[in-house]
Order: C-alpha cells, then structure tokens, then sequence
C-alpha cells in the first residue's frame, strides 16, 4: 500500500512525519534554546518557500515580502485592539495580504522584469509610510511611529508560539509541493522559461501569476501574524524593514532556487549562520551578504542543486579518482 | 491658509534639490540604460560615498596633528577615483560574470553587494544619524523673503556641471560613443569591434564616479544612516522614470519633478513627504512605464 496524500506525492511521509516529530519535540524535554532555533528556522523557511515559488518557479522577482510580513502582524495586533481573538487574527493578516496583494497585482503586473520588481521594492515602502500616519486605534501615546503592543500577547506561551510557526511551515511546504505537482506549477514553469510560448500554448499567463502571488502573500502574511505573535511589539519601521525580504533571498538562493527542498536546506544554514553568527554582532548579515555572492557566482543552483549535479562532473570524479587512489594506496601497501 | 508667498522656499528648494536627485538619478540610468540592470545596491554606493566624505572630513587628518579638516567637497579628489575603482571592479570581477549566469542573477548579485556595502558602514560607522557639517552648511543667500541654502546651490550646479559633461563625454569621445553604441545594441557594437566587456566595466565605473558626487552633496543636504540607501534608490528610481533612460535633460527634470514633491509633501509633515514620493514612483510606473518623457 502506498502512503501518500494526493499531490504531494513521495514527499508526503517524510513531510507528515518532519511534522509530527517537530510538534512533540517540545513536550518531551527539548532544550529551550531549541524552540527559538526551530521557531526560527520556520519562518525563514516560510519566507524562502513563498520567495522561491514567486522566483524560482513563476518567474516574478518580488521583493515585497516584507509588506505582507508587516499587513499580516499590524492586522493581528489592530485586531486584538477591537477584541478579535488573536488566532483569528492571524488567519485575517493572511486574507488582508492576500487581498492587498490582489488588488496591487493588477498595476504591477504591467510591468516587465526589473521595472516588476522595483515596483514591488517600492509597495513595503508605501505601507511603511501608511502605516506610520494611519492609526486605527486611537489610543493616545501609541500607534504611528511608536507601534503597538499587541493585546492579550501573552496568553499564548513559546510553545503555542512554536507549534502556529511550525503549522505556518508545513502550510508553506505543502503549497511548494502541491502547486509543483499541480497544472498550476506545470503552467508556472512553462511561464517561468519562456511567458510568450506558454500564453501562445493556451497558458493564461495573467491567472497564473495571479494565484502564485497571492497564495504566497497568504502565507506570508499568516507567518507575519506569528513574527509579530511571538515579539508582541509591532513598529512601522521595522515590520516593513527590507530584513525579511533579504532571508527569504539569502535561504532561496543559498539553498538552491529552482531545486526541490533547496529552501530546506537554505533555511537550516541561514537558522545555523544566525545564531552562530549572534555572538559577531555586526558581521553577522556581511558574512551572509559575502555567501550570497559567492554561491551565486560559483554554484548558482545553490548548495543542494550543487550537490544534486556534483554526480558525474569533474569534481565529483576527481574526488572519485583521488577516493579510489587513496585505496589503491593503501591496497598496495598492504600487499607490501 | 497657506500664503502664496510661502510657497516661494518649498518651490525654489523643491528645484534645488532635483538636482541632487537628478545626480542619484544619473549614475542609476547609466548602468539600466547600458546594461539593463536596476542597480538595487545604487543607494547604498551613494551612502558609502556619503561615509568616505564623512570619514575624510571629520578629524582624521587632525588624528594626525595635521592643522586642518579635508573639506567634504575637496575629498571628492580622493572619493571620485575610489568609487570609480569600486564600480569597475564590481563589474569586471561580480556582474560580468553574473550576466552569464542567468537572467535574475544580477540582481540578487547587487541585492548581495548592498547587504555588504550596509553592514560595513553599520559596522563602521554605527547606526547613528550623521551628516556633513563644513563650517558653509549653514550659510544661505538672503533674497527678499527667501532664504537659500549655499549647499543646496552647489548640489544643484554640481548636477548641471555633471549633466554636461556626461553628455559631452558620451557623444564626442570614442569611450562615450562606444557606451551609447553598446546601450542601443550589444552585439551590433560587439560586431563593430567594441570591447563590450569593458564598456560595461566602464559604465558601472562613471556610474559610480557620478555616485560619488550625489554622495558627497546628499551629505551635505540631509542626515544620512547606513539604511538610508533603499530610500535614495527609489527617488533615484523615480527620477530615471520619470525622465527617461537615455535623456540627461530628462532625468535633471525627473529629478526637479522629486525634488518639488517632496518639499511640497515636506509642507503637510515628513511622513507625507515620502509617502507621496513613492506613490508617485508607483503611479508612474504603473501608468507609463517607459517613463513621461521617455522615448
């Protein structure tokens, strides 16, 4: 018998039992410490799985994630404001970023490689500046520039906290592995190598592009509930702060862009690099600046796609060669 | 009520500062213009060039019993060819090989290249609000009601003096001609015996060379930090579309059309002021694209 939920194919045991460990993991005695790692390691890989479904696969380079970082925890903070239960909140920061990124699709769509995606730099901007003017709340000395604390935060304790990132996640896995098995990732691709053979070939280019874009600002704006959950403090300068927009690239890209599970692989160095990083304060986003370059000049399809093509190229029989050498080696001194 | 005479100094340093802009602006279109590459680490390389004058100009040479401070604007002897180093280097050693890779590799390449550029001038130079303070930055000439700021002129006839000699430079040296030629079509000048790989070094170069006077003159004009770089690429942005690539005149008008809304957006409060900046951004580049005085 075959154990596989439809669409996701032979990634759905390794997927359902990743998640069934990751959600026990700290009712049986995981180390504290390990809670912000993993937590951590969620949301980066949320982020870099959204950004690789826009870049990687549908051939948009956004840049606007952090826009729906920032609509996704300012909608779960105001809400808790007007009573809305903060669950429910997060589940709204999706559906506002969804909805933001449907109505901002329709200009942006226009336009056409870097002219697309500085007109998504420019959207967290604009929200930045919203979001410093506009205070729904009311409530003097907070809103504006001096953010809001978010009400009833601290109900939920680190491992509520931790078991929503890790649910936002597997959302965000699943969404890569259903519309890569899906007509929808079939039609992205096509649209992603060559946008006017596939509209000539019956693929509506415009829909496609549509749903990619606002599924990923779904998830990500449910992840910006969670950020925003977890810190229970939101500011306009840096919920629409470029910072999240910069992992999702660094994990993508380090990873492998174009690969299957190339985000995981991302994810886990960025989380590794982040606190390995946190005692270098300064260096730490240079150092990850430096690898960004360097994996993308040297190994372009990232660390997993490099090790993935390792096989038969010269590398990998050099190391093959220097490998069965060494055993000759030793082989020949045991006869002597 | 607003008086019309107090529209006067947001009207006049609204005009002053596009030409600040209009510099961002320039080095910015070279690159798209050439090679077709937003250069998303633009803002940054402007700040970097901001920090140098800052490095220069504020007690290094008194750190060596030298009687004096370099003035910003005379260190742009020593930030010009820097930054003209920098960027060649940037494009013979990073972009040229990231042309090959693939389409969007250049981009996330200078993505790369800004993440670098902010944290070494956080590290440097902290996350503090910094400005330019030669003893002239506060002296402005009194006219009538008005009061204009020295440094505000200088920026602006720093962009007239730059937008001529760029445009001189591009049409009558063999150097300029060669970059135009590559800008219209690559492998036309390639088939013509243009080294392009090397007018592509060259562009990124001047660009650059350029930034290092938008730098020096934005120091002078606003505070500056380490984060500010994305503000100033979307200004200049805005300038390059507005303008039109390939148009000196336009993007000195792109970058006055900047300059007046954010001193007229300056009017309601400083939030409004960039909010209105970039939805102008949007709004032209939703609605014209190729830019409103663009070919």
């Amino acid at each position: 018998m075959k154990l596989t939920i439809p669409g996701l194919g032979r990634w759905s045991v390794p997927l359902v039992v990743a998640i069934v460990v990751l959600a026990v993991l700290p009712q049986v005695g995981m180390p504290r410490a390990w809670i912000t790692y993993l937590f951590q390691f969620f949301m980066i890989l949320t982020v870099a799985n959204i950004w690789s479904l826009h870049a990687g696969r549908s051939g948009m380079i956004t840049l606007c994630l952090a826009g729906f970082i920032g609509l996704g925890g300012y909608t779960m903070t105001i809400g808790s404001y007007f009573g809305i239960p903060i669950p429910l909140g997060i589940v709204l920061g999706g559906v506002i970023a969804a909805v933001f990124a449907f109505l901002v699709f329709f200009p942006v769509y226009r336009l056409k490689g870097v002219y697309f995606a500085i007109a998504t730099l420019v959207l967290p901007q604009i929200l930045q500046y919203v979001f410093l003017i506009w205070d729904p709340v009311g409530i003097p000395l907070i809103g504006g520039g001096a953010g809001y604390t978010v009400i009833g935060g601290t109900l939920f304790s680190r491992i509520d906290v931790y078991w929503m990132a890790l649910a936002v996640a597997a959302l965000s896995m699943i969404v890569i592995l259903v519309v890569s098995k899906s007509k929808l990732g079939l039609g992205l691709a096509a649209i992603r190598d060559n946008d006017n053979a596939a509209a000539s070939s019956g693929v509506d280019v415009f829909r496609l592009k549509l749903y990619s874009f606002v599924i990923g600002a779904f998830v990500v704006g449910l992840a910006g509930g969670v950020l925003y959950l977890r810190s229970q403090y939101i500011q306009p300068i840096t919920a629409f702060s470029i910072g999240w927009q910069m992992t999702a690239i660094l994990a993508a890209v380090i990873g492998g862009l174009r690969i299957q599970g190339g985000p995981i692989v991302g994810a886990i160095i960025l989380t590794f690099l982040h606190f390995w990083l946190a005692g270098y304060p300064g260096y730490s986003m240079l150092i990850q600046g430096i690898i960004l370059v360097v994996i993308m000049l040297t190994v372009p399809q990232g660390i997993a796609g490099g090790i993935g093509r390792l096989r038969g190229t010269r590398v990998h029989r050099t190391a093959l060669q220097l490998a069965t050498g060494i055993a000759d080696r030793i082989r020949g001194k045991d006869n002597v | 009520m607003i008086d019309i005479s107090s529209l006067a100094g947001p009207l006049v340093n609204g005009i002053l500062w596009g030409g600040l802009f209009a510099l961002i602006g320039m080095g910015l279109s070279l690159v798209f213009g050439v090679m077709n590459l937003i250069n998303v680490a633009h803002g940054d390389l402007v700040i970097l060039a901001t920090y140098f004058a800052f490095f220069l100009s504020t007690g290094l040479f008194m750190r060596y019993n030298l009687p004096f401070d370099m003035d910003p604007i005379l260190s742009l002897v020593i930030i010009i060819p820097v930054m003209f180093g920098l960027g060649y280097a940037i494009q013979k050693f990073l972009m040229s090989r990231a042309f090959k890779v693939s389409a969007e590799a250049p981009l996330i390449i200078a993505f790369g290249i800004s993440l670098i550029i902010q944290n070494v001038a956080l590290r440097f130079w902290t996350p503090m609000s910094r400005s330019l303070t030669p003893p002239y930055v506060l002296d402005a000439f009194v006219i009538g009601p008005l009061r204009i700021r020295v440094v505000y002129v200088i920026a602006f006839v720093a962009a007239l003096i730059i937008v001529f000699l760029l445009r001189e430079f591009l049409r009558r040296t063999y150097l300029g001609r060669a970059i135009s030629a590559t800008a219209q079509n690559k492998s036309a000048a390639h088939l013509m015996g243009v080294n392009t790989g090397r007018v592509y070094a060259f562009a990124f170069a001047i660009s650059m060379a350029v930034a290092a006077v938008a730098g020096v003159c934005l120091g002078l004009i606003f505070s500056f930090t380490p984060e500010k770089g994305i503000q100033f690429l979307i200004i200049a942005f805005g300038v390059v579309i507005i303008g039109g690539l390939g148009s000196m005149v336009g993007t000195l008008l792109g970058g006055i059309i900047m300059g007046l809304v954010m001193t007229f957006g300056g009017l309601i409060d400083t939030n409004w002021q960039m909010l209105l900046v970039y939805l102008v951004v949007i709004v032209v580049l939703a609605a014209r694209p190729q830019g409103i005085l663009g070919r």
